[in-house]
């Protein structure tokens, strides 16, 4: 999973005045023509570092992400739900393995990375620092949070990095499972029994605002924007994503007889663009800077896991084994 | 720390943290490079890595991070990643082949090495075929000989049979079962009959 | 064929695969290595997975639907060994007793694959080769560590002694033992014992724990007759506590 909403730019860094204008030249003719770029090419500072901190933020995003939906994993009803939910949070731990492996060929180790994750240095999408209170929410994050993610995840497959697109393609895959199992899990909610659909109706009134931050604060134009474009790393915009979204979801969420807690949610039918209430983005600030409700939660959870996994890692571990970079 | 989700509760979380620490050093594990086969008679594909201490190991893993979805599964094989020579990329219309100029050696003591061609830039490197010979670049011009078809190949990994970890044949039963977990799968999720029910309830109580 | 025997069999294996498989996949998202992770959720979801189709086969021999079966019943009514459904503790210990469980699991399987009663011999014949892998991981697990430093030792051995009453609990005999075996159904607890006791020291030994000494351990039982430890009746609340808000609903 993976919001928009918390890729910041690399600030403070500089352009790309001190590349090889020849190598910047056919790196970017590279680009235009459509190719990927694999790890052993040439390629800016700038690009390098920018698709590190992406991908690493993705990867965080998918693992934090496996916490709030594994808590049902213990109570889901039915044995049909029960595997899917399993398989389902497995999944979102696969995806960060495939991650990380794509940022690992980028030159940053995995476990540094998850060392930034630890320290709180390093980001992840800002919606998974919200609880589940009951099942309905884990039904409306398998659905409505992983359509968010995979708007994004199809965007950014087609970006320019090989071994990012790659590791999307096969997410991207994964991600059609989630989004049936979730979006089937919604719709025995709120077709079913007065108290199932009021769970469901409770949990989409806690979430709606959350997910209109998912995609990150409407876009301002930056010079940095402007080459992440060009260079194929930025591949939508937040609000080109959060367009799409609502273009995809909102109906299929009414047609539920669900309501949407936002009374200006409506298309406009001359721009064609959806017009809502803007969420509350000193809210969004606040939790991404660590103030949500379960923002210390999850770094503990993590940060335990790690501990408890130390001794295992240190057996495994090889003296005389060098670290190399993976291929591809 | 009392959380909503039990298996939180049950863990050790300590009222406080100290003061947080970089790790020094890391403690990270080997990559191997995971190979994966669909059907027998399709070529390996390279599929990603895992992190991992030994050829052992590195199968337990990659064998469920590469091989748990889709309906089938015939093998995988594991390699170090120092373990791989890689060559130079080329470009356009320039294969690697008509770059390459190493000489075969016809050494009368060869092993088995494992070719694999990048065909297409973005896609995976795939297995072309096996070769003998003496040495890296010996098997690069055996291959050059052999499984060069005339096709772009862009990249090539040239690695040594005997690095691998191979899945044994007698094995295969391990992925018998990958076709019933239909619960992994989209196409098991189907509940258009059940929207269209409720819409036309909601329509005869709105009307009706 | 009287069915008692065989319900009491397939209660048995499907209460024990239903609860490790619950109790494993308590560690998704938690594991100690990301690749680990994925591969011991895989293995908790092959247990529930079969468990399930146990439970078919019950419901065929006329029991409740799964479903009914796995979410409604209280601890008493549970037939699973204690081992299973002791909490995970840290992954020293859910390793031994996924190792200890895997292995008798595995002889169990490889046993019914010749059983009379041909729907069993067929799920056996079929399960052979996803209880191979897990067979492998555990064995590759324990050689690691078993042979890795002084605290890996230390944890597995500890672990060890923990939970070699509980395993030994796994071949409870039922009452139904003669019958079973003399239709052809099942070679008996009994037998399985001898054969677990022989695979899993053959690992043992291979690593610095060495054999383990079965016979000076006095299995814990009970968990074949509905006696539980304190944790099943919890970690039974905990599994149902969404489907016994409306065991009717469809969720
Ligand atoms: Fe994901
Ligand atoms: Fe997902």
């Amino acid at each position: 999973m993976y919001g928009g909403g918390n890729t910041f730019e690399a600030q403070q860094m500089g352009g790309v005045e001190n590349e090889d204008p020849i190598k910047l030249a056919e790196f970017e003719a590279r680009i235009a023509r459509g190719e990927k770029i694999e790890p052993n090419d040439w390629m800016p500072a700038l690009y390098r570092k920018q698709l590190i901190r992406m991908i690493e933020q993705h990867a965080h995003s998918e693992i934090i992400g496996a916490l709030p939906e594994g808590t049902w994993i213990t109570r889901a009803p039915g044995f049909k739900r029960k595997l899917a939910l399993m398989a389902k949070v497995q999944d979102e731990v696969g995806h960060a393995q495939l991650l990380y492996s794509a940022a690992e060929t980028l030159g940053k180790p995995r476990e540094k990375m998850i060392d930034d994750l630890l320290s709180g240095k390093s980001k992840y999408s800002n919606i998974f620092n919200y609880p589940t209170f009951t099942w309905a929410d884990s039904c409306f994050i398998s659905w409505l949070v992983d359509a968010g993610a995979i708007v994004n995840q199809l965007a950014n497959s087609k970006g320019s990095y090989g071994p990012y697109c790659r590791a999307l393609e096969r997410i991207c895959a994964e991600e059609s499972f989630h989004l049936k199992y979730g979006h089937h899990c919604v719709i025995h909610m709120a077709t079913g029994t007065p108290r199932q659909r009021k769970m469901m109706q409770e949990a989409l009134n806690r979430w709606w605002g959350p997910m209109m931050h998912f995609f990150g604060p409407p876009d301002k134009a930056s010079v940095h924007t402007e080459i992440l474009v060009k260079w194929k790393v930025k591949m939508a915009t937040n609000d080109e994503c959060r367009q799409q979204f609502l273009d995809m979801y909102v109906p299929k969420i009414w047609e539920l007889g669900l309501n949407i807690p936002d009374p200006n949610l409506k298309k406009n039918p001359e721009t064609g663009e959806w017009e809502y209430t803007e969420p509350d983005w000193e809210e969004f600030k606040r939790v991404i800077n660590g103030d949500g409700p379960c923002n210390a939660e999850r770094l503990a959870v993590r940060r335990v896991a790690e501990e408890r996994g130390a001794w295992v890692r240190k057996a495994l571990l090889k003296p005389e084994a060098a670290y190399t970079t993976p291929l591809a | 720390m009392q959380s909503l989700d039990p298996r939180v509760n049950r863990l050790p979380i300590p009222e406080s943290w100290g003061e947080l620490r970089a790790k020094t050093p890391l403690d990270q594990l080997e990559t191997y490079e995971v190979f994966h086969q669909a059907k027998p008679d399709k070529a390996f594909e390279h599929a990603g890595i895992v992190h991992a201490p030994n050829d052992d190991m590195a199968f337990l893993f990659g064998k469920e991070q590469y091989s748990r979805r889709g309906n089938t599964c015939s093998g995988i094989w594991t390699v170090a990643t120092h373990k791989v020579m890689v060559t130079p990329y080329t470009e356009g219309d320039t294969s690697l082949y008509d770059l390459f100029e190493g000489e075969q050696q016809h050494a009368a003591q060869t092993e088995a090495y494992e070719i694999f061609h990048l065909k297409k830039r973005g896609k995976q490197h795939v297995h072309a075929g096996t070769v003998q010979a003496s040495s890296y670049d010996d098997a690069l011009a055996v291959a050059q000989a052999t499984l060069n078809d005339g096709k772009m190949v862009y990249n090539a990994w040239v690695i040594k049979s005997s690095d691998f970890f191979k899945s044994n044949a007698e094995d295969v039963d391990m992925w018998n079962t990958l076709y019933e977990k239909k619960y992994r799968e989209a196409i098991d999720y189907r509940a258009q009959d059940k929207i269209n029910q409720f819409k036309e309830e909601q329509n005869l109580q709105n009307h009706g | 064929m009287d069915n008692l025997a065989l319900k009491e069999l397939l209660y048995k294996m499907a209460d024990d695969q239903l609860i490790l498989g619950h109790r494993n996949s308590e560690w998704t998202g938690m594991g100690p290595i990301l690749e680990e992770d994925i591969a011991f959720s895989s293995m908790a979801q092959d247990k529930v997975g079969q468990s399930q189709q146990l439970y078919i086969l019950l419901n065929q021999l006329g029991e409740a639907e799964p479903d009914t079966v796995a979410f409604m019943r209280n601890a008493e009514q549970f037939h699973n060994c204690q081992l299973v459904e002791l909490p995970n503790g840290e992954y020293d210990f859910s390793l031994i007793r996924h190792f200890l469980f895997d292995h008798a699991e595995w002889l169990r399987f490889e046993a019914l694959s010749n059983s009379s009663y041909e729907p069993l011999a067929q799920l056996a014949r079929k399960y052979k080769g996803e209880i191979k892998y897990h067979l492998i991981h555990a064995n590759t697990w324990i050689k690691q560590l078993g042979n890795a430093n002084e605290e890996t030792l230390a944890r597995l051995k500890q672990s060890l002694h923990e939970l070699a009453p509980y395993a030994l609990g796994i071949f409870e005999p039922s009452p139904y033992e003669t019958q079973l075996i003399s239709e052809g159904i099942f070679i008996g607890e009994e037998a399985l014992k001898a054969r677990w006791i022989e695979s899993v020291n053959a690992i043992l030994a291979q690593t610095a724990l060495g054999a383990f000494n079965w016979s000076a351990s006095n299995a814990i039982l009970g968990g074949r007759q509905g006696k539980h430890s304190k944790h099943l009746q919890p970690l039974l609340d905990e599994m149902s506590e969404v489907f016994k808000m409306d065991p009717t609903a469809d969720w």
